[in-house]
Order: structure tokens, then C-alpha cells, then sequence
């Protein structure tokens, strides 16, 4: 028989950030650590040559290749690093999927700050009653431009790192600026 | 009564496994060869159906598996799965095949001649009963014919596009990185041609024959003619990180174009597989023509007949039945004896449902 | 450039059986089944070394989340000791040298077929449920491309007509198992063959909950904290099986969903189907000092979770 095999630390380290990637996504608001410190766990986690990502930051086009992705516009892109937000206005482009194929809406990841700047209320699935979060970092009408976009079950779903922390926003939470 | 949860599931299934490989003994090098080298359409079978090309590791998924077609397909598809893909091969074309077999029943004669190569088709099916009676059967010496055939054939729907009878899809020019895989992505519907031959090549030949089947019988609209039937080595070309292009080696491919009449013009049905496998690229191909209009639900509806050639979903959902199902037995039979208790009581009014 | 540098040192297995791009893809989809509660979500099953329909799906779903300090039960039937669940359990330890358990207690990740466990799962738990079929309108449309379009269109008329057909009838839904439920307000999904006994216990859960089809390819979630709710009419409600009434003849307990034993003189005996909570029962009752755990049912019936 085969001994067991032993994890490589490649695969520790993105079996750790997926369990935070999912961890954040099941519980809206709630705030997760990834083993490592910005994008690096969730390009590590989830990008394959199977992905087409858009990138905002060229700091991480080289670990993005390296995946074997496609790097492609906004539009056409599953996954979209859009770094620290100065406008709004990426978030008109992204792919919000379709009725038949919901799962098509990208998955979108933005660096900001907990912890103070604007109160949200967020209220959905994964949320047990109502909770509170506060975020900075981002445009201003960055929330009014996601519930623009989001045509529930069609939108993109939100990951928001602030270093190694990151926070979970599928595009099933309502939220509400306090 | 004591209630102990034995572990007596996880007894069971090893002695069940060991009552199984009992039968087979110990397997050796020397029984996988053995197997590759006289069972080279079953090998090829397997490996079409696998979608993985090795005949020795074919065999051996023969060896463990005791020759169930079903398990060895997924015990190489389980291996599969977990290679690493290094390269896409570039396409291969059919003029550039290396043919040992090519005929067509459209026509008596056709451009590159009729070659019938490597079959039984004309054999008398008499069993060499007197092998078990201690008489080896030794096949005859091929005489070799006094010029050699042409390694290389046009196709036979070339020559009618040329000739203005059929039109021939529009060449893909997609990379072939880029080739969508049907197993790095699921079919979904309307498939992508890509997908549709790909699980076509890797079907059920049985699965695939009996849908073909009932297509040719009639359940179809189209009515196949065989265009060509190839039985051929294709060269497996690769790059170099340094770019430079070489051959891999070959490997054993077959398949089928079918037309029939629609409208002024022939319509082409047309499968590919790994491995020399008649019976199921003629069943394929005729599937892929008849697919076009198909009623959904009907047999050569795509969506119908691409779930249901899948061998290793369609085998592995037969025998899980075998499972427990109590759980759910019980759920059943909990509503099924509360109706039937209603129907026995006297009604009153508020049992009845509102409109 | 050589072909070494482009790929990584030759392993007889990952870890976790599956390569890294299956775990990839497993990922990116349990994300976006997550982000729509009840969405099937189609992905690219891989092949594992089980045969289709024997929890391929679920065993994926385990692979990709398990790392050598996850604790993994696994049922089927709600017994731990089932030939399919021994041989599951077997093989996640042998690829992942996690450690394994029968107590629901002790688990972070459950994978189990047809059953939830009785006591209460809690936030740091999985549930990875097995699915022969995802599709709840298979029953009203075999056709894979329009059931997808009625969800799409949220066209559930047909599965209400059925339920309706049914109460005319037989003057009760005859749905057993896999009750179709309604998600977060939008996606009718099938909670796999789990008997109606257990769907409750997905409404408004702690746990995470992910439903995975390998033959199928299709994957779907209820988070935690999302509502999960059986498809009724106003006037005639969601009925679980009878089985509140009923005393499993090994552990004297009551009030727990049950497996019905045929004997030979023509009755019948019951036993906890939750095997592990039965033996807990008993354990206890022995005067054993065994944790069990707060069960989402007490005396037959289960708090309203709304």
C-alpha cells in the first residue's frame, strides 16, 4: 500500500486560504486570515489556465501568468483583481453571469480597510439576523454602484483584503450604508 | 442489548475485495503482457473509452480488474485524472493519417482505392474448437500484395465537397490550447463540437451502439451511408520547451463519416476515437448525424445521448443502486402507509386539499 | 527552458488524491455554489478511484477541503459502520492522513449520504452531503437545458402542480426523501435523498452545507444562517415522517428519525438511525460519562428555527 501523502507546503498554504476564501464567504461581514498577506493566497487558491482574470495592479501580473490564466479585459474576465479602488467605475464592466448561468458572475477581489470609514448593515444568507461592518479604502459610490449591478441570482461576488484579513461579499447580501 | 457500532463494514469490504481478487491470483508483468499482445481490440476498446492511450497500462487495468470492462475504463480514468498534462498535441488531419485500413460503401471505387486492410468482416465465425483439443491455431502468413497501398488517403467527403455535394465545416482555427476539454469542464447545452466529439471518442462502445442503433432502425431521421471507415496510426506531435517540433509516437486511431440526403446537398455525421474500434465509431458518427433537429428526449437528441454513452456515469449509477437505500425506502413507505391510512378513514371535509 | 521546470517533481499521488487544477476548479465552484444559496452550480467533475454514484461528488468536495488536521466522519444511512461509508472513511484517511471519528461532536467535516446527523452541527462544521440527483424538477422535466431555463426563470409551476396532483389524490404529498425546498427565497433545490425528518434541520443552520453531484456535475450550498424552506401549501403543512412516536428497541430512546427492522413473526422493530447517537443513548444510559451533544429535535419535535 501507498504511504499517506504528505502535504507541500504549496498545498497547505492554499488549502489554508480557501478554507478562509469559503469561511468568509458563508459568513458575510464576518473577518477570516489568510496564511499570507494580500492577493497571493487567492490567485494561489483559485487561478488556474481553466480562468481568464482581469488585473488592475501589475505587481501581480507575474504570479497571475505564472498560473497559467489568461489575462483578459474586464468584461470577459471570472476573476478580477481590481488593488486599491481610486474610481468606481470598474465595477460597471464586470460579468454578472446570466439567469441561465449565474455562476458566470466573476469573482472580484479589492484591497480596502476594516475596521473604520463607512458602516455597512448587511442582512442575507450567512448572517444570523443583521451585523454591522465598517470599511474604508473604497470610492465612494462603490456601494451604490454594487447594488446597481447586482441582479440577484446574476452579480459578482466581493473578497476585500486588508493584508492578510479578508471579508466575504457574495452578491447575496443586502447591504445597507448606516 | 449492548449496542456496539462494530467496525463490521470496514471488515467486510476487505474480505469482500480479497474473495474477489482470490479468483485472479497473483498478476505479474508477464499477465499484463500477455494480455496486451492478444487482446489488442479490447486494449484499444479500453483505451477509447478511458481516453488514455497506453496499451500497458491498459492491460493491466484489465489484469486488476479481471477483465470487467466498466471497472478497468475507471480505474484508468481515475488514473488519468491525476497526470499532469504537459502538452497539447498539434491536430491531426485526416489525409495525414497513416492508413491500414480505409473503405467507403458510398462508392465502388474511391480516390486512394478501397483498402480493406485488417478485418474479420469476411471470416467465417467458426470457433478453433480443436485449440482446446490440443491443436494450436496459427494464423497464415499475410501475403504482402505486389505494390504496397498508399500510407496516406485523401478523405472520401473531400472529393464530394469538391464536387459540390456536401459542405464540409468550416475549418476550427481555435489553438489547441484552447480547445475546450471535456475533462477540465463540464457539457453543457447546446454543446460545444469540441465536447460533443470528445465524449463521443471516450463513450460506451455497447451505450453507444444501442442509441446508434435505434437511430439506424429508424428512431432517427437520417439513414447512414458509410462515407469512409478508417482504421489508422496518427503521429502525436509535440513541442519542445525550445520550440523545437518532434513526433511522440503514434497511436492507434479509427473513425467514421457518415452522410445522408438532406435537401440538395449530403449532411455528414462524423466520430473519431483512440484505439481500432468499428462498431462504436459507426454508431457515433450516425448519432452526430441524426443530432441536428433532434426532438428533445429523443434518442438522438445530443443532451440524451451524450449523458447516456458515458460509461463510467452511466455503470456507476447502475450499480450504486445496490447500495442501502433504507433511509430513503422508509421516507417512502412513512407517506405511502399515512395515504393509504387516510383512504381507510372516513373523510371529512378538512382533509380535502384547497383549491 | 525544460520540460522540469515546467512541471513539479513526480508524486505516486497528490495529497488529497486530487491534482492541484481539480482542487482549483472544486474551489472556484463551491464558491460561486456559496455566493447563490441553492444554485446548482455545473463543475468539471474529475474521475476518483469510486465509481460514479457512490459519492464522487461529495468525496471531491472532502478532498479539496481536508488537510491533515481536519477530522472527518462519514455516514451513510446514518450508520458510521456502513460498507460505503467504511470504505469512504478508509480512503480519505489513507490519502489525507487525517484523523477520523464516529462522534458528530468531534468532526469539522461530515460527509454523509441520505442522512444529517441528530445532534445539532455547529458553525465550525462542514456537512458535505452525497447527491445521486440535483435536478428537483427531474421529476416534472428530464431535459437537463430547460429545467436549467425554469430556474432560471424561477418557472416552478410544475413542481407546485405535482405537489398539488398529489394532495388530490392520495390527500397527502407523497414525496419521500430528497423534498424539494425552496432557498433563500429564489432557488428550488433537491437537499438530496435526506428523508423529510432532516430538511428542518438546513433552515436557518449554523453549519455550512454543501451539496455536490459528481456523476451530475453539479454543485450547490446552504450556507449557514439561510432560509431553507420545504415547498407547502399555506393550508397544508410540511408533514416529517411519523416517526416521533417511536422507541428504538436497542437504546429505549424516543423521538429520533428511525430505521424500521422487519422480524420474523410479522412485526417489526426500530432502531436510531443516527447509529452513533444510538450508541451515545446507550452509553449513557449505562451510566457511561459520554458527551452528547444538543439535538435538533427534542421529544419528536423540532424547534422552529424562523
Amino acid at each position: 500500500m501507498q504511504p499517506v501523502p504528505q502535504p507541500t507546503a504549496d498545498e497547505t498554504r492554499a488549502n489554508a486560504s480557501f478554507a478562509a476564501l469559503l469561511s468568509a464567504l458563508s459568513r458575510p461581514g464576518q473577518i477570516q486570515t489568510l496564511p499570507t498577506s494580500g492577493e497571493a493566497g487567492v490567485i494561489e487558491a483559485l487561478l488556474d489556465r481553466e480562468c481568464r482574470v482581469a488585473c488592475a495592479d501589475p505587481r501581480l501580473l507575474p504570479q497571475v501568468m505564472q498560473t497559467g490564466a489568461l489575462i483578459a479585459e474586464i468584461p470577459q474576465a471570472d476573476h478580477v483583481f481590481l488593488g486599491q479602488m481610486t474610481t468606481a467605475a470598474p465595477l460597471n464592466d464586470i460579468c454578472i453571469g446570466s439567469d441561465l448561468y449565474p455562476d458566470a458572475g466573476a469573482t472580484v477581489v479589492v484591497n480596502a480597510t476594516f475596521d473604520n470609514g463607512v458602516r455597512l448593515g448587511l442582512t442575507g444568507p450567512g448572517i444570523d439576523g443583521e451585523t454591522t461592518v465598517q470599511i474604508a479604502g473604497l470610492p465612494a459610490d462603490f456601494w451604490q454602484l454594487r447594488k446597481q449591478r447586482i441582479r440577484y441570482p446574476m452579480g459578482f461576488d466581493l473578497f476585500l483584503l486588508d493584508g492578510a484579513r479578508v471579508m466575504g461579499l457574495p452578491r447575496s447580501t443586502t447591504l445597507e450604508v448606516l | 442489548m449492548a449496542y456496539v457500532a462494530t467496525r463490521g463494514g470496514a471488515r467486510a469490504i476487505e474480505q469482500a475485495e480479497r474473495l474477489f481478487r482470490t479468483e485472479m491470483g497473483a498478476i505479474d508483468a508477464a499477465r499484463v503482457a500477455e494480455i496486451r499482445a492478444a487482446m489488442p481490440y479490447l486494449i484499444d476498446r479500453v483505451m477509447g473509452e478511458a481516453s488514455l492511450y497506453d496499451e500497458d497500462i491498459a492491460a493491466l487495468a484489465l489484469a486488476q480488474t479481471g477483465g470487467d470492462l466498466y471497472e478497468a475504463v475507471l480505474l484508468l480514468r481515475a488514473w488519468r485524472t491525476t497526470q499532469p498534462r504537459l502538452q497539447v498535441a498539434e491536430p491531426v488531419a485526416q489525409d495525414g493519417l497513416f492508413t491500414h485500413r480505409r473503405i467507403s460503401a458510398a462508392f465502388k471505387d474511391i480516390p486512394g482505392g478501397q483498402l480493406l486492410g485488417p478485418t474479420l468482416d469476411y471470416s467465417h465465425r467458426l470457433l478453433a474448437s480443436e485449440v482446446l483439443t490440443g491443436t494450436p491455431f496459427a494464423p497464415k502468413p499475410v501475403d504482402a500484395a505486389p505494390t504496397p497501398a498508399p500510407a496516406t488517403q485523401p478523405s472520401v467527403a473531400a472529393w464530394q465537397a469538391a464536387n459540390d455535394l456536401v459542405d464540409l465545416p468550416e475549418p476550427d482555427m481555435t489553438r489547441p490550447d484552447d480547445i475546450p476539454d471535456v475533462t477540465r469542464e463540464p457539457v453543457l447545452f447546446p454543446s460545444k463540437r469540441a465536447h460533443t466529439l470528445q465524449s463521443l471518442a471516450r463513450a460506451d462502445t455497447g451505450g453507444t451502439l444501442a442509441l446508434g442503433y435505434a437511430a439506424m432502425r429508424g428512431y432517427g431521421k437520417a439513414h447512414p451511408t458509410v462515407n469512409e471507415l478508417r482504421l489508422a496510426e496518427a503521429e502525436v506531435m509535440v513541442k519542445h520547451p525550445k520550440g523545437t517540433e518532434f513526433s511522440a509516437g503514434r497511436v492507434k486511431v479509427s473513425q467514421a463519416e457518415v452522410v445522408s440526403k438532406s435537401g440538395d446537398k449530403l449532411s455528414l455525421g462524423f466520430a473519431a476515437t483512440l484505439g481500432w474500434n468499428e462498431v462504436k465509431c459507426i454508431s457515433a458518427a450516425t448519432l452526430d448525424l441524426n443530432s441536428k433537429g433532434a426532438a428533445k428526449g429523443s434518442a438522438t437528441e445530443e443532451e440524451f445521448f451524450l449523458y447516456h454513452t458515458e460509461g463510467v456515469e452511466s455503470s456507476g449509477f447502475c450499480i450504486h443502486f445496490k447500495l442501502p437505500h433504507y433511509v430513503t425506502f422508509q421516507s417512502s413507505l412513512d407517506a405511502m402507509r399515512d395515504a393509504n391510512a387516510q383512504k381507510a378513514a372516513p373523510q371529512t371535509p378538512d382533509q380535502e386539499p384547497a383549491e | 527552458m525544460s520540460l522540469s521546470s515546467l512541471t513539479k517533481p513526480w508524486q505516486p499521488m497528490s495529497y488529497g488524491f486530487l491534482d492541484a487544477s481539480a482542487k482549483r476548479e472544486i474551489r472556484r465552484k463551491m464558491l460561486k455554489a456559496v455566493a447563490v444559496p441553492g444554485c446548482q452550480m455545473p463543475y468539471a467533475s474529475r474521475e476518483v478511484p469510486m465509481a460514479r454514484g457512490w459519492g464522487t461528488g461529495g468525496l471531491q468536495v472532502s478532498l479539496t477541503l481536508i488537510n491533515p488536521k481536519t477530522c472527518v466522519k462519514v455516514i451513510d444511512q446514518g450508520a458510521d459502520d456502513s460498507v460505503n461509508a467504511a470504505s469512504i472513511r478508509r480512503f480519505l484517511a489513507q490519502v489525507s492522513g487525517a484523523p477520523t471519528t464516529l462522534d458528530t461532536l468531534k468532526a469539522n467535516l461530515i460527509q454523509s449520504r441520505h442522512r444529517i446527523p441528530e445532534e445539532k452541527l455547529t458553525a465550525h462544521q462542514t456537512l458535505v452531503l452525497q447527491v445521486p440527483n440535483p435536478e428537483p424538477l427531474r421529476s416534472v422535466q428530464p431535459n437537463m437545458s430547460i429545467a436549467r431555463q425554469m430556474h432560471g426563470d424561477a418557472d416552478y409551476g410544475r413542481m407546485w402542480l405535482q405537489l398539488y396532483e398529489q394532495i388530490v389524490r392520495s390527500g397527502r404529498v407523497m414525496q419521500g426523501a430528497s423534498y424539494p425546498a425552496m432557498v433563500n427565497g429564489r432557488h428550488v433545490m433537491t437537499p438530496s435523498p435526506i428523508p423529510r425528518w432532516d430538511v428542518p434541520k438546513l433552515h436557518m443552520a449554523q453549519h455550512l452545507t454543501i451539496l455536490s453531484a459528481g456523476r451530475e456535475k453539479r454543485i450547490y450550498a446552504v450556507p449557514p444562517h439561510t432560509r431553507v424552506e420545504p415547498l407547502v401549501f399555506d393550508d397544508v403543512p410540511y408533514r416529517v415522517e411519523d416517526h416521533g412516536d417511536l422507541t428504538c428497541h436497542r437504546s429505549g430512546a424516543r423521538g429520533f428519525f428511525m430505521n424500521e427492522i422487519p422480524l420474523p413473526d410479522g412485526s417489526a422493530a426500530h432502531e436510531i438511525s443516527d447509529s452513533e447517537y444510538g450508541v451515545k443513548t446507550i452509553r449513557t444510559r449505562d451510566g457511561e460519562a459520554v458527551e452528547t451533544g444538543d439535538t435538533w429535535y427534542i421529544n419528536g419535535l423540532i424547534e422552529d428555527a424562523t
